[in-house]
């Protein structure tokens, strides 16, 4: 047993080691990058790295920065806030990088903060939501919203566009549905919104037959469930199939092409709050997905997108300021002002952004573009 | 919120009604969990050792019969299939894994069997990809209406299949000889070899049993979710533990009554305690409570 456990251990670790590659460091500038690649997130770190990986290679296609080509150091940290200390020490330490993206949830990523700042390297959180991470100090940004301002948004769009006052919550128990929850709830009463119950569930849930139960006898006029799209997958479906034909309304987690496989006819209708506008006019936009998808062989979703925005961002920051140098370059990083696949992004003192909200809706088995929120008071991010 | 009395709404039918289909919920949950923790149970009730990589098994009976039933398009052809396919694994895990340490404490088959369980869920994200498949064109998804109650296809569907082959599970141990010389092996090994029954012969057997019905409960969870992940066998590796243990260990039928009650329980704590303990530590809240007033469990034979 002995022998054939230490295979099991090789095996995994070639696994694993096959997939970062090799890194040849001729004449590169470093950026590290940590992701869930194995794990429950492993999906969402496929994503995310797959963004980071096409913006990597079209700077690099258009000739690099300043002659050097960008490396992209990809760590796993299986969405767990005690890998992302050591492997944010490991960047700094041993891969010596300029800058560092995190493609990953809220703990890794408030992990990893503090050691960055400590060592003031520039870090910038692609689609991390936790207030918290921006606190870590002045070398911490993030090219997302937070949780509460999409939360915010949420209730504006069923209290104001669609008109519906009557409203159950499903929420997600982490720290990205509650905050969600958070700033739903906050920004209700300004429209309007009575929200009847709210019921929780865990992120390893898919069976959600007694709060569907519960929901039906509830009679709400519409739904405001927050969830990755493998848990609002199967609670969509399963909503639906208990008779349940009110609006549901959701998040960036639901955005991906799988929610709609998962789904299936389910879907049909379903709007969510999210920063990546499928119908977009914006080149930017538009060039992205097409590209995503010419590269990943699969079509494109929001933390794709916000990956790919981080990167682009701190690759101009390293052009701009012309240097290595981690003060220059987080200099530069509070001077962006940069059009990218998820808007235009400028940061604040605190290093958040503001984007307008992109409402998009579920029809003929693809996201669409639903509406904009575009409401500067409404979607103001906290500046200390 | 609703903060009324549970019991003066209990007056109204619609809340009579909401009673009934959480209660049907949780039976719906609770035959979920019987047929991957009872493979469970077998395997401790005869080598004595937590089978932790059995969720592992059940995440590839999904796998294998959603990707059976897309290549074919027929369930009823792949279920079976996958079952068996499942079952030899099982009986390789058996032969490969445990049967070289059983001489060992038992925490050494635990460990062993926690590190497989964690490759194995690797393994399906190597091979499957990261994010889950999906059927083509989900099978038993018509809805059937009793009393306003929408029940989908697949959920009576499980749990008919599920009494129906625990049933033929029971049949068979107290009637067929092998069912006698498994009880018998169980009770006491060495008796039991002394009578002439091949107790190799019995953990093949048990393996296989166990391994195919824990397949059969990753299909309907498949079919219920319209998903499968490699991390799908997350949740029934614990918990499927916490139900042998208030079963009582090794014991089949307090393992069904456990898997019942626990469902039950959990279909009405995430509706009216959900927002103090989800719904694992509803699981295991009640768990505790239990061992405290009976330590061996809720129906221990030894």
């Amino acid at each position: 047993m002995k022998k054939s456990l230490s295979v099991l251990v090789l095996v995994t670790l070639v696994a694993i080691a096959g997939l970062w590659g090799p890194a040849n460091a001729a004449d590169t500038v470093k950026i590290g990058f940590h992701a869930p690649l194995t794990g429950f997130a492993a999906s969402d770190g496929k994503s995310s790295s797959e963004g980071a990986k096409l913006a990597v290679a079209q700077i690099n296609d258009a000739g690099g920065i300043s002659g050097k080509m960008l490396e992209l150091i990809i760590y796993d940290d299986q969405a767990k806030p005690a890998q992302a200390i050591p492997i944010a020490n490991k960047l700094i330490g041993q891969d010596k990088v300029v800058v560092a993206v995190s493609g990953s949830y809220s703990g890794p990523t408030r992990s990893a903060a503090g050691v960055f700042q400590e060592a003031k390297i520039p870090y910038v959180s692609a689609y991390a939501i936790h207030p918290d991470i921006t606190r870590a100090g002045d070398y911490v940004f993030r090219t997302s919203f937070l949780g509460d301002i999409q939360g915010r948004a949420g209730a504006k769009l069923i209290g104001e566009n669609l008109g519906k006052k009557k409203v159950v919550m499903i929420t997600l128990q982490n720290d990205f549905g509650k905050s969600l929850a958070a700033g739903f709830k906050e920004s209700a009463g300004r429209y309007g919104i009575e929200i009847i119950n709210e019921y929780e569930y865990s992120m390893k849930d898919r069976q959600f037959g007694s709060i569907v139960a519960k929901v039906k006898a509830d009679q709400p006029e519409a739904l405001y469930a927050s969830g990755y799209y493998f848990t609002a997958g199967p609670l969509v479906s399963q909503l639906r199939a208990a008779g349940i034909d009110v609006p549901i309304i959701g998040q960036e987690g639901y955005d991906s092409q799988k929610f709609i496989e998962i789904a299936g006819e389910s879907a049909e209708g379903v709007i969510i709050t999210t920063s990546l506008d499928r119908d977009s006019d914006v080149p930017e936009t538009k060039e992205f997905i097409r590209e995503f998808e010419k590269r990943a062989g699969f079509k494109t979703d929001m933390v794709a997108a916000s990956s790919h925005t981080a990167v682009k961002v701190v690759a101009e920051a390293m052009k701009k300021a012309g240097t290595t140098d981690s003060k220059a370059i987080r200099d530069a990083i509070a001077q962006t002002n940069l059009k990218v696949s998820t808007g235009t992004i400028q940061f604040n003192k605190l290093g958040e952004c503001m984007k307008a909200v992109q409402v998009q809706v579920v029809r003929n088995g693809n996201w669409h573009r639903h509406s904009v929120i575009d409401d500067p008071e409404l979607l103001a991010p906290p500046s200390e | 919120m609703d903060r009324r009395c549970p019991l003066i709404e209990l007056a109204t039918r619609e809340t009579a009604l909401l009673y009934l289909e959480l209660f049907i919920q949780g039976l719906i949950y609770g035959s979920m969990y019987a047929i991957i923790a009872v493979g469970l149970t077998l395997v401790y009730g005869l080598l004595r050792i937590l089978h932790v990589a059995h969720a592992g098994l059940f995440a590839l009976g999904g796998y294998l019969g959603l990707l059976l039933t897309n290549a074919t398009g027929s369930l009823i052809l792949a279920t079976p299939v996958a079952a068996a396919a499942v079952g030899f694994v099982g009986m390789i895990i058996y032969r490969l894994c445990y049967q070289p340490i059983l001489d060992r404490p038992p925490y050494v088959p635990l460990i062993a069997s926690i590190g497989l369980f964690i490759a194995m869920e690797e393994i399906y994200r190597l091979i499957f990809g990261p994010y889950g498949l999906t059927y083509v064109n989900p099978p038993l998804q018509s809805q059937i209406t009793i009393l306003d109650i929408h029940l989908r296809t697949a959920e009576v569907t499980m749990v008919v299949v599920s009494f129906l082959l625990l049933g033929v599970l029971s049949y068979l141990s107290q009637k067929t000889r092998i069912g006698v010389a498994w009880r018998a092996t169980v009770d006491d090994p060495e008796m039991a070899a002394s009578y002439g029954v091949d107790a190799v012969k019995v953990r093949y057997l048990n393996f296989f049993i166990g391994s195919g019905l824990a397949a059969v409960g990753g299909i309907f969870v498949s079919l219920l979710s319209n998903l499968v992940e490699p991390t799908m066998g997350g949740v029934p590796s614990y918990k499927a533990l916490a139900i042998i243990v208030l079963g009582g260990l090794g014991n089949v039928t307090g393992t069904l009554i456990a898997s019942l009650v626990l469902g039950v329980i959990e279909a009405f704590g995430t509706i009216y305690v959900g927002d103090l303990l989800d719904r694992d530590a509803i699981a295991f809240a009640f768990l505790i409570f239990v061992l405290m007033l009976r330590p061996t469990g809720l129906f221990s034979e030894r």
